[in-house]
């Protein structure tokens, strides 16, 4: 499953006024929070155990987060804005989050 | 490399020396102060003993798991070893994530889904020597790397094989797949494009994917 927002990443709010790190600026391996909105969303079949990897992107960048066992999450949906507690490792170019705290935004 | 074991009993113990031995950086997580004090007076003083429960984030951050390279959780308890190998890879993001199988039937536990990068079942390993020990011409697995995707696997050459008197890079062995040892004699060989595999060689073979079934076909027949 593919699925690829068309809003513009410059459209975005950021989510600075919320304790937020902009993502351009978030270290791995330190506790951290990130905002920004929904981009893409896939699940993850490839091992054969279940997981939901979201793509979340500020105006400065992107982060994924990648949920263990399971394929969806309610109320998390493309163009959704959230915030991600926790923290990363950097997989390739971007950070990557398992299992973070998240805060859906309304 | 720093490394971050959990349990003292007698697998962490031996793997904590072993590592420092190597120069590493180890500290050593035992919850039960009994346990420690027992062992502790015999264990080399360069070894940095944690008291406290490895399942708490409290104790896993005392222990260093922010910076630490590696976490190996070998306590005797499956339960335990998830525990601490989610959390040191959900809370730590820690790179290397190790967890003991003790009961064979929780080791479809010990994925990515529970954090753990390399699981390592006892029971597995034995009965794997145990296979490898009495079989000639067989195809024995011993260890799964990367959650099953790629596997180390070993074949002895059984007189038959119809590996044996062909060089290597002529074997037509899938792409999938490598010769990483030979063992001959009590030797190891490094294994060239131009080595001809004997009778009796046991080859140590890293396949991933599919490769499998053709590499169990090329050299066990």
């Amino acid at each position: 499953m593919l699925r690829r927002n068309r809003s513009k990443p410059d459209q975005l709010p950021t989510s600075a006024d919320r304790g937020a790190t902009a993502i351009v600026a978030a270290q791995p391996r330190v506790a951290v929070r990130v905002g920004g909105e929904v981009t893409r969303m896939r699940a993850r079949p490839t091992t054969g155990v279940p997981a939901l990897a979201v793509t979340i992107s500020d105006a400065t960048g992107s982060v994924v987060a990648v949920w263990t066992g399971r394929r969806s999450i309610g109320g998390l949906t493309l163009g959704r804005h959230v915030l991600l507690d926790g923290v990363a490792v950097r997989r390739g170019q971007v950070l990557e989050f398992t299992n973070p705290a998240y805060t859906l935004l309304p | 490399m720093k490394v971050v074991i959990a349990g003292a009993g007698s697998v962490g113990r031996y793997m904590a020396v072993q590592l420092l031995g190597s120069g590493h950086d180890v500290t050593l997580i035992e919850q039960s102060s009994d346990v420690s004090n027992r062992h502790r007076a015999y264990a080399p003083e360069s070894l940095c003993w944690l008291a406290g429960d490895a399942c708490e984030l409290d104790t896993l951050a005392a222990a260093g798991c922010a910076d630490a390279d590696v976490v190996a959780a070998v306590t005797g308890d499956d339960e335990d070893n998830l525990v601490i190998s989610l959390l040191a890879k959900q809370e730590f993001g820690v790179p290397r994530v190790v967890g003991r199988v003790n009961n064979p039937d929780n080791e479809w536990m010990f994925t990515e889904m529970w954090g753990v990068d390399l699981s390592v079942s006892t029971p597995h390993l034995l009965t794997s020597m145990v296979e490898e020990a009495v079989s000639v011409g067989a195809f024995v697995r011993l260890l799964s790397l990367e959650g099953g995707k790629a596997r180390l696997a070993e074949v002895t050459l059984a007189a038959g094989s119809p590996a044996i008197g062909i060089e290597l890079a002529r074997l037509g062995m899938p792409r999938e797949s490598t010769v990483v040892a030979v063992l001959r004699d009590g030797h190891v060989v490094v294994p060239r494009g131009d080595t001809v595999l004997r009778d009796l060689d046991e080859v140590l073979v890293l396949v991933t994917g599919d490769g499998e079934a053709d590499v169990r076909r090329l050299l066990v027949g």
